[in-house]
Formats: C-alpha cells, structure tokens, sequence
C-alpha cells in the first residue's frame, strides 16, 4: 500500500512552473531516494509535502486519504518529519533544548518547570541509540556544522514520526558517520518507518535505497526499483546524457619541485578565545593540488578564513613564491596572484541581489581593466560577463538580472569563472561543488585540473572524500585543529582516510 | 526584471504620498473645505508659477544635500541619524567665520565659508565613524544622542560666547555682506541652489558610476560578501561618514548664507532640515534622482503650505498632517519589502490586471 501518493501535483512561481504533474508514489516501509539536478524541484516537491509551500494544482494522499497540508504542525500530525538542509536550531540553546523544543519535559504534569535532568537523560539515550558524537549540553553555536546537522536529524527521530524526509542528509558526514547513519535508517525501516532521501549522491542512492525517483526541469522523468538500475542510468537520466562520474586525475607528468605556496607554524584562536588551528604546515608545489580533508568543523573552515584574509592568524608565517603574505586582506591576497572560491558562495563569494556583471568583478573591481580613476567601465564589465557566461556555460535567464535568480551550479560557475580568469596562481577551494549538479561537477573540477596542469597551485578543502581522492596529488587530513596525517590518494582507501579523520590513528 | 525593479520603487515611492494626500483630504473636507482646491493652491502655487517654482527650489537646496546626506550611508546599511547635529554645527561656524570675516573679495568670503561648514560638519561625522568603524559602537546610538548634545553646545554658544547683544533675541552677529548669496530676481532663489545642484551630480556618479558607489552597495547588501572580495569596510565607513558629514556640513552653511544670515535657537525650524533629509531620502528610495525629486516636492509642500494660509481657510498646519502620513505610509512600504503580506496584494492586483486586460 503507498503511504504517500502524490497524484498530478504541480507548481508554479509567477510563469515558472517548479513542479510540473508530478506523480510519485511512497510504499510503506521504504527507502525512497529522490534524485535530480539543482534546480530540478526536488525541494519545491518536499517543501510541498511538509507544508511549507501549498501546491497549485493536484492532490496529497497519506494512507489512500486526501489531506491538505498548510503547516510543518499539519505535516507532523500526518507523521511527516524533515530534516532540512539549511538548519533550523535556535543557536544560544543547548543540544538537548533544541532536540526537545516543544515537547518538553515537566517536573510532574501540572509543573510549570521543565525536568533537566530527565531532559538530559532522554537526549543522552537518544545519542547513543544512534551513536552520534554529541554532547547534550553543548550549545549549538559552538558546535561544528555536522553536530548541527546530527541535532536536526535527532529532531525528528525523537518525535517518532513514521515518514522522514531528508534534505541532503549526508553532507557533512564522514564515511563511517555516513555507514552509522544508513544503519539507523535501515533500522528505522524495520521498525516500519518510511523514509524519503534527497540527494544527488548517487553511490549512496545504491547503497541505501530500494526505489528510486528521478526528477529533471520539474518533471518525474523515472521511477525506478534500485536493485534494476545502476548509478550510470541514474547519471544519465538526472542531465539527460552521460557523464564522467570521478573525474580521472589524468595528469601525465609529476609536479614540479618549485614550491608555489608555504604554510608554517600558523595557529589561531576564534572569538571566544579558543585555539581552533594549532601548528598548521603546509607546503603546495608548483602544479600540484592539495587536498585538504577532514569532517566538517576540525577547522577546515578557519583555516580558509585565516588564508584567505577573513581571520588572523595568531601565529605563523604564510608566503607565496617566497613572498610572505601572513594576515593580508583579501584585496592584497588577490593581487598577489591567490584566487578564492570560498566556502560559503552566497554569503562569501556572490551577493545574490547583486547583477551577475556586478559579481562578476567582485574582488578585481580595483582592475584597471573595469576601473579607472574611481569610475567603474559600464561596457568593459558587460563584456567581461558575457565572455564568462560564453566560456563557461552559465546558464542565466535573464542576464541584466540578479545572481540570486540562478541555480547553485551555475552561481558557482560565476566564482569559478572569475577566480580563474583573474591570473591567479594559486587557488584556494573551499567545498567547491557543495550544493552543485552533477553537470557542474564535472565542469568544475575539469577546470581545476586544468588550472594545475598549466603549473599553478591548487589547495583544496572538501569534505566530498571522493572529490579529494580524485582531484589530489597529496592529501592532507585535519583533525581538532591540527594535521593528523599526509596520505597519497593512489595508496590510501577511503576508510583509512576516514578514520585518519575520524582522529584515529594506525 | 531592472524595469519592474525601477516601477516597484517608483510605486513604494508614490503611494504613500497619495495616500497621504487622499486622507488629508479627509481632513479638509472636515473642516469644511474643497481639498481638491486646497491641493490646487498648494501645489499649484509653489510648482506652477514662476516665482514660486523658484522659492521651492531655494527651499530644497538644503534639503537635496541632507537628503543625499542620509541616502549615501543608507545606502551602505550605516545609519547616520546626526545629520541635523552636523547641518547646524556647518551653519553654525559658517555663520561665525561669516561674521567675523575682514573684509575681502566676496566670492573667496563664501567659498571660506563654505569650506567651514563642510569641514565641521565632517569632522563632527568622524565622531561616531571612527567608533563604529574600529570599536564597533553601534552607529545609530551614536549619531542620534550627539544630534542633542550638538543643540546644546551650539545654545551655549549661542547665548554666551558669539552672542550678539545688540539683538533681542538670542542670536549671533548677522554674516557680512560678502558671505550672502544674494537673491537672483525677484525670488528668494540664490546661487546656492547651484552649489546643492552640482553636489547632486556629483553624488550621482559617486553612487551609480564609481566603485566607491559599487562597494557601498555591496557592503549595505552583503557585509561579508564585501568583506570577502577585499573591500576595506571600516576603511568605507570612514569614507562614506565623512561625505555624508561634508554634505550635511554644506547643507548648513548653505542655509546660513542664503536664508537665514545669523544663527538662532530655530536656525533648522521644526522638523530641522537633516530630519526632513531623512524623509527625502526615504521617499527617495535613496538614490540621487529619487532624493532631487523628493527634496522639490518636499519643498513645495513648505512653499505652498504659506499660500494655503493666504488663499483659503483650511489651517497651513494641514501640510505638517500630510508629511506625518508620508512618513506613516513609507513605513507601511517597509513591511511590504519584508513579508510576503504584500506578495500576495501584488499576486491579486496582477490577476485583477489580467483579468482586466482580457475584458478590453
């Protein structure tokens, strides 16, 4: 019996149709996984179904009855939980205020108090029931990204919902967090729950689903039992043609000896006074591309701050070509040759209510190309836009409009683009496929490749171990703060990288 | 989509004011008279006919340069709110220089009168930019409070060490003849309104041509954005305080020069002129053409509310009742962009507009 039937639903923004008839189908005690390009509506369909966008055509069924869903409080009393992408804990809490906000634990009935420590007792069952790396008092500010993310998803788990939703669950995770967190899913099925997955991760669409939906431009374009498929057929049903799922390092000859870029000794301490980076050494040859990786919130994210000029380091030296570049501002950093595709994009390398030609100079707006005696070059920028958006296939709709119109694929082109055509000789990418279509991927680490195999210098940070094993020539893991190990990716499984990461030793 | 942007803007601009207008309105019809009339009069006196289309534009000479004042820091999500301190403070020793002055060629006696009144009026903006910009004091705080402790310094100023005793009334000495901007015909329009002209073009390409206007921009809508790709933001700050200061200080020397020629109590009337700059910048949508414009209408509600009084019965107060409507429905605007309360009014209008379409 399909516990969620979703029959012609359909919906539009203005003249943009998101969702166009959808027809799917959820049995009772499944694994679902919903695939698709960014910008596919994969989130508009979900959004539909826990009540947070109200479709404009077409029918809801649960359980074979018509339901009407205005709320997340609707979509819940139906047993609909999500887990989100984007996060939604109120920061100054701790974890276990956050897991039981609304549902609190009182005294006794009629007590107006809340019972803490029972309160921490049942989130420390809840922990490690799922054997999540959490600390119940811990606030959430000041724990990682992937801490966040395991909050949320404990969230709804505590609610005991009968149909999960998941937004990109694994994002964050590290491969064993990841293997935990498919144990749990497939015990929450035998527990007969069912669970709907988001994600354009297709090797764990195969590993954890048993039906998939292909969703392409707002349409269903296949319904699938994964067992008959393979990640190919999924690759090529979500663009419509194949692609190179890795890309092959297909460098023929070795870096060169010349080192391009030299970390030493940096450390660091965040606002609050804690140490977050600890000794960092690093060197990048000419050529070569380093991989940083590392779960999400070992400081990864502070390193980048601190070499990209958005931070101080406390201590350290860090130079490029032998020029010493330590704590530079970002406009300096750029001059000297060091582009950044930065973590964030929205917050960091784009300003979405900003034209695409405005962020198109964003960082080289000093250029006396675009600039000259203060006045910015009208013309020159628009035809500095149009050469990227040419050369790099940036899908715009309209091109005189906002960044914020545009798909996270082809925003991430316009960083790329900018970065790379802005004679850098170094690049620092942060996560520079997060959030991305499997077409854009592909694009952008070819770009990278290139960019190296020209001789210049790549570091780059992700949390994707398959994008760090095969884009690097070295690879080097953080773990709290510090290096815990230099590895070559032709030597090295993933699993032993993943406990380099997860700060276990051999 | 930059078209729809531009007639948005213009609708959040002018709907408030006839919405004001329509309740005002009401007002007039209680008292009893034709408000269509008292509209003809009051805008009809003040922007068709000669003379009165010129004193509106002496009127809002000062009020383009407060309002290209807040609009700039606005612009970059800095709240300057002292622009009235720094207006008076500029009036103030513009019209102190101005009276004190040996006598000299009178186009060096304005242009060093001037030069004061800018050079007050941004030093007095350091005051809250260097705090915001490298001790990260809330900047709104700051300006708004040092606008009363200005009032105050200026008051005993005013009565004791400038004080002009041969006045009944607490003022300071009269400026020289050399620092007037003397009258142009027969209307109150003065040289001065040039001045306020060429800093609004000035400004014009500051804010829409340069990259000091594209990092203002990208700083008041993406902090960290700006940050990120190597905008000196405190350094910004620091800038954009210092022409908003310049501007304010203008303002106020403009004013002393071609108004008002001695520093009273009531130099800046009630609201002052940095107030009313706050108004125009908003109705303005805080770009240089939206605040000219602003500034001109602004100017001849002033101009006309004195016909009102002479060709009618309805009280001059009535204009003071529009402008607080305008403020009240700008603000309405405000909720507009935020909610999506005003989405759905546009999706119904849009319907109503198709509907409409087909039935031609």
């Amino acid at each position: 019996m399909s516990i969620i039937r979703m029959v012609d639903l359909t919906k539009k923004f203005g003249t943009f149709t998101a969702n166009d008839a959808i027809n799917l189908s959820v049995e009772k005690q499944e694994i679902k996984c919903i695939v698709g390009e960014n910008g596919a509506g994969k989130s508009t369909l979900m959004n539909m179904l826990y009540g947070l966008l109200r479709p404009t055509s077409g029918k809801i069924l649960i359980q074979d009855k018509e339901v009407t869903i205005n709320s997340p409080v609707d979509a819940i009393a139906y047993g609909l939980g999500m887990v989100h992408q984007h996060f939604k804990l109120v920061p100054s809490l701790t974890v276990y205020e956050n897991i039981l906000l609304g549902t609190e634990l009182k005294k006794s009935s009629k007590s107006p108090f809340i019972d803490k420590n029972r309160e921490i007792d049942e989130v420390t069952k809840l922990i490690q029931k799922y054997k999540f790396e959490l600390n119940p008092t811990d606030k959430i500010e000041d724990i990682s990204v992937g801490g966040r993310q395991r909050v949320e998803i404990l969230k709804m788990l505590y609610r005991n919902v009968d149909i999960l939703i998941l937004d990109e669950p694994t994002a964050v995770l590290t491969p064993q967090e990841v293997d935990e967190l498919f144990v749990n899913l497939r015990e929450l099925r035998t527990q007969g729950k069912t669970i709907i997955v988001i994600t354009h991760k297709l090797r764990e669409v195969m590993e954890l689903s048993d039906s998939v939906t292909v969703i392409k431009q707002g349409k269903v374009v296949g319904n699938l039992l994964t067992k008959n498929t393979s990640e190919e057929e999924l690759a090529q049903m979500m663009v419509g043609r194949d692609v190179v799922l890795t890309v092959r390092n297909t460098r023929e000859r070795d870096a060169a000896d010349e080192i391009a870029y030299q970390v030493e000794n940096v450390s660091t301490i965040n606002d609050y006074g804690k140490e977050v980076l600890h000794n960092i050494s690093f060197s990048v040859k000419k050529g070569e591309i380093l991989g940083v990786a590392g779960v999400e919130g070992n400081g990864q994210s502070e390193l980048v701050k601190v070499l990209t000029g958005m931070m101080k380091a406390t201590q350290g030296k860090v130079s490029i070509y032998n020029k010493e570049i330590t704590n530079e501002w970002p406009d300096q950093l750029r001059r000297d040759g060091v582009g950044i595709i930065p973590e964030d994009r929205y917050a960091q390398g784009l300003c979405g209510t900003m034209s695409i030609a405005e962020n198109c100079i964003a960082g080289y707006h000093d250029n006396p190309d675009v600039c000259k005696a203060g006045l910015l070059k009208p013309k020159k920028i628009n035809a500095l836009r149009d050469r990227f958006v040419k050369d790099f296939d940036i899908r715009v709709g309209d091109i005189n409009g906002n960044v914020g119109q545009l798909s996270g694929g082809n925003a991430q082109k316009i960083i790329v683009a900018r970065e790379f055509e802005s004679g850098s000789k170094l690049l620092i990418a942060c996560q520079p496929t997060r959030g991305v279509d499997i077409g854009s991927i592909e694009f952008i680490h070819n770009q990278i490749l290139n960019f190296s195999n020209q001789g210049n210098a790549v570091l780059l940070i992700s949390s994707e171990l398959t994008e760090i094993m095969s884009l690097s020539s070295r690879i080097i893991v953080m773990y709290k703060g510090g290096i815990v190990g230099e590895v070559s990716p032709k030597e090295i499984s993933s699993s032993a990288i993943g406990l380099l990461m997860a700060g276990i030793k051999n | 989509m930059k078209m729809r942007n531009i007639s948005m803007r213009l609708v959040n601009s002018i709907l408030p004011v006839l919405l004001a207008f329509v309740i005002g309105g009401v007002v007039i019809l209680a008292i009893g008279e034709n408000p269509l009339e008292t509209y003809g009069i009051l805008l009809g006196k003040s922007l068709f006919t000669q003379k009165g289309l010129l004193n509106t534009l002496h009127y809002a000479s000062p009020l383009i340069l407060t309002g290209l004042a807040i609009a700039i820091t606005f612009k970059a999500n800095i709240f300057n709110m002292g622009v009235e301190g720094q207006m008076l403070l500029g009036g103030f020793f513009a019209g102190i220089v101005g009276a004190y002055l040996p006598a000299m060629n009178p186009v060096v006696a304005k242009l060093i009168c001037l030069a004061v009144g800018v050079l007050c009026g941004m030093l007095f903006a350091m005051v809250p930019a260097i705090l915001k910009a490298y001790f990260r004091v809330n900047e709104m705080v700051v300006t708004l409070m040092l606008n009363y402790a200005m009032i105050k310094v200026l008051e005993f100023l005013s009565t004791g060490v400038f004080r002009d005793y041969s006045s009944g009334y607490v003022s300071t000495p009269t400026i020289k003849d050399e620092a007037m901007f003397s009258r142009l015909g027969s209307s109150k329009l003065t040289i001065f309104f040039f001045v306020a002209l060429a800093a609004f073009v000035v400004m014009y390409f500051v804010m829409n041509k340069s990259k000091l206007g594209y990092e203002t921009t990208a700083i008041g809508k993406n902090l960290e954005f700006a940050e990120a790709t190597g905008m000196k933001v405190h350094k910004k700050i620091i800038t954009l305080m210092a022409i908003s200061g310049a501007l304010s200080g203008l303002a106020g020397a403009g004013y002393m020069m071609s108004e008002q020629f001695k520093y009273t109590l009531s130099f800046s009337g009630n609201p002052g002129l940095g107030w009313d700059g706050m108004l125009i910048a908003l109705l303005g949508g805080h770009s240089p053409v939206g605040v000219l414009i602003a500034a001109v209408f602004y100017a001849a509600l002033k101009t006309g509310s004195d016909h009102i009084n002479l060709y009618s019965t309805v009280p001059k107060e009535i204009v003071a009742v529009i402008q607080g409507l305008i403020i009240l429905f700008l603000a309405v605007k405000f909720v507009d962009e935020h909610t999506d309360i005003g989405d759905k009014i546009k999706m119904k209008f849009h319907k109503k507009s198709h509907a409409a379409g087909r039935e031609e």
